[in-house]
């Protein structure tokens, strides 16, 4: 007598919003997200569209533990965002999340590869570790001759690229971009989405981006629309 | 690499990146301790001078009569026997003061162990004339064989020798400074004019030359007996001067002794109050000179942090997403806090030594409360270890506003303000 076969296990999702809250302001409050819900799977390619004030960047900001729902539940690799306090949601930042924003914010007193390590560095690792990832990182993005370089001597473009680098160098379970070739040439933006498909198909990285521009927005393998706080497709 | 080692590169990376900035705060935590560490080497230096050398020329408690007591009565003498009289008025002169039974009194302090010698001695006012000078003098009597346990003057003898004061009859022993006022020389033959208007003869046996150019201009030493005898108090012992092992022990010793003797006991510290009391409202203000300056810089660090604060919120921002906490962030702030001061205080401590070797080296003549042929400075390494300490504690202190600012920064309000 054989045993029944066990149906295979879901795995669990990178990203889960349930009935998700957002209230905005302070004297005059603004309800930005009205009880969303949103799964997104491990090694999922997202692109959230909608129009300025939609919440797609309040969404992300709050899938990306960066700030806390005013109702409703976060959950980034199962774990419920709301239940971590200031320094747990930082230690899960750093371990599990990688962030593009529209505008590179690197730190301009670090060069290149130095923009990278940071990350890895509060992960814990040492530095002769950390600066070989961070420069694999790079020359994953063909930005190797530019380690060296600081911010200001590298184009939109690149800072963008050496943004990517610190993203993915740590190799979070999930990367979140917010308008990440709004600031970009059109050249410059398609090597940035074309980095992101290639994450996602090599590496199996899981890939939230929201943008504006729906061809970019198509080239992701799933598209949520958001409108007035909700999901609408 | 943990938190505190990246919470030092970031720190150490961003100070270098505004040196200019930053010189200038490191420039008023470094004025803060030149300051602290000059002015204390010099007033210390003049103060610890002044104190060493009034305990090398003056007994640590001085012990003398604590009740005016009256002379015989006139006419007590005149009539013996009962006597309704009264006296209506009476002058100090008519009262003298005296230790009674001195030997015993010195006996049984020799017998203490914090006492190192005791030695009784009686003095007054008289004048000494040279051929057409006069000079009013403080007269001493002394016991030279056994004053120098007391207060050890046989140092300073410059000319002559002081036990010429034991060997000759009317021997005495001038102030370096009297006897150039005088014109006097060694064996030169003073007249001294006592209270009472009777005159003796002085022979000069030894000229000596203390760092206190009042005592030097002022007084004489002659031999007790002689003293009695001029100043007409036959057997009187006016004071015990007393030494100690201990200084600073003073204050202590001189109650215990008013307590045992029934006299009155002065410590140095009392016969000097007027001088320390001078010397410490001296030292507060230069404390306060000194805490202002340290503030200043306090603020230098504050201001340049609070706009560095200001500048970095969307780079305070991007290291909180990327995961530093903000324990993480202030510490990058109260580093750099403390960075500034300690470069400022070890710039101070060199600029403030080589002042204080400077000043040491500087020959300037002074005749006041002490002589000295150069600057009088005290290099006690402990004004650096006071200098880097509150340099630091200035730093951290005025860092503090700043770090906490910065660790307050909430990401998402900065990404969202730039994010759209």
């Amino acid at each position: 007598m054989t045993a029944a076969p066990q149906p295979e296990p879901q795995p669990r999702p990178a990203l889960e919003a349930r009935q998700l809250v957002r209230v905005l302001g302070e004297k005059v409050k603004t309800e930005v997200l009205h009880g969303l819900d949103l799964v997104i799977g491990r090694g999922e390619f997202v692109a959230i569209t909608g129009h300025s004030g939609s919440g797609k960047s309040t969404l992300l900001y709050l899938l990306g533990a960066l700030d806390r729902p005013t109702s409703g539940q976060v959950l980034v690799d199962g774990v419920d965002i709301d239940r971590l306090d200031d320094d747990g949601r930082a230690a899960l930042r750093n371990r599990k999340l990688g962030f593009v924003f529209q505008f590179h914010f690197l730190l301009p007193e670090f060069d290149a590869a130095e923009n990278v390590m940071i990350p890895m560095l509060r992960g814990g690792l040492e530095p002769a570790q950390a600066r070989r990832r961070a420069e694999e990182a790079l020359d994953f993005l063909d930005m190797s001759e530019y380690a060296r370089r600081r911010p200001d001597e590298l184009s939109g473009g690149q800072q963008q690229r050496v943004a990517v680098a610190r993203a993915i160098a740590s190799d979070p379970l999930i990367v979140l971009a917010d308008e990440p070739t709004g600031n970009l040439d059109s050249d410059s933006g398609e090597r940035v989405i074309a980095l992101f498909e290639r994450l996602n198909r090599e590496r199996g990285m899981t890939i939230v981006m929201v943008t504006h521009d729906l061809a970019f927005a198509r080239r992701a393998r799933r598209h949520v629309v958001l409108k007035d706080g909700r999901v609408v497709s | 690499m943990n938190g505190r080692r990246l919470s030092l590169f970031i720190a150490l990376r961003q100070l270098w990146e505004r040196k200019l900035l930053n010189s200038i705060a490191v420039a008023g935590v470094s004025l803060g301790v030149l300051v602290l560490i000059g002015m204390s080497g010099m007033m210390q230096g003049f103060q610890l001078k002044f104190l060493s050398e009034i305990l090398r020329v003056s007994p640590h408690v001085t012990l003398f009569d604590k009740e005016l007591r009256d002379r015989p009565r006139m006419l007590e003498a005149v009539y013996p026997g009962p006597l309704a009289a009264q006296v209506r008025r009476e002058q100090p002169t008519d009262r003298e003061t005296r230790i009674e039974r001195p030997r015993d009194i010195i006996a049984a302090l020799e017998r203490m162990p914090v006492v190192t010698g005791a030695c009784p001695t009686l003095s007054g006012q008289a004048v000494v004339t040279f051929g057409a000078k006069s000079q009013g003098i403080d007269l001493r009597g002394i016991d030279p064989a056994t004053q120098e346990a007391c207060t050890p003057l046989e140092q300073f003898v410059v000319e002559g020798r002081w036990r010429g004061l034991d060997t000759s009859a009317d021997g005495a022993a001038l102030g370096l400074e009297l006897a150039e006022e005088l014109g006097a020389r060694l064996g030169d033959r003073l007249t001294l004019v006592a209270p009472e208007g009777d005159t003796y003869a002085l022979q000069v046996v030894a000229l000596f030359a203390t760092d206190l150019p009042q005592l030097d201009a002022t007084r004489v030493y002659v031999s007790l007996a002689n003293a009695q005898l001029y100043l007409d108090r036959p057997n009187v012992v006016g004071t015990l001067e007393v030494r100690l092992a201990d200084p600073e022990a003073a204050p202590e010793v001189a109650a215990r002794l008013e307590r045992m003797t029934g006299y009155d006991a002065e410590s140095w510290q009392e016969a000097n109050a007027n001088f320390l009391s001078l010397f410490e409202m001296q030292n507060i203000i230069i404390r306060l000179v000194i805490g202002a300056i340290l503030v200043v810089g306090g603020f230098g660090i504050l201001a340049i942090q609070i706009m560095i604060v200001l500048e970095k919120t969307r780079d305070i921002s991007i290291l909180r997403a990327v995961g530093l906490e903000r324990r993480d962030i202030l510490r990058v702030f109260l580093l750099q806090g403390l960075v500034v001061s300690l470069v400022g205080a070890l710039f101070g401590a060199v600029l403030g030594w080589r002042l204080l070797e400077f000043l040491s080296t500087l020959e300037v003549r002074s005749e006041g409360l002490v002589k000295s042929t150069t600057f009088l400075v005290n290099k006690d390494p402990m004004y650096y270890v006071w200098g880097v300490t509150f340099a630091l504690l200035t730093g951290l202190v005025a860092s503090l506003v700043p770090a906490w600012r910065a660790s307050r920064v909430e990401p998402v309000e900065v990404l969202r303000g730039r994010g759209g």
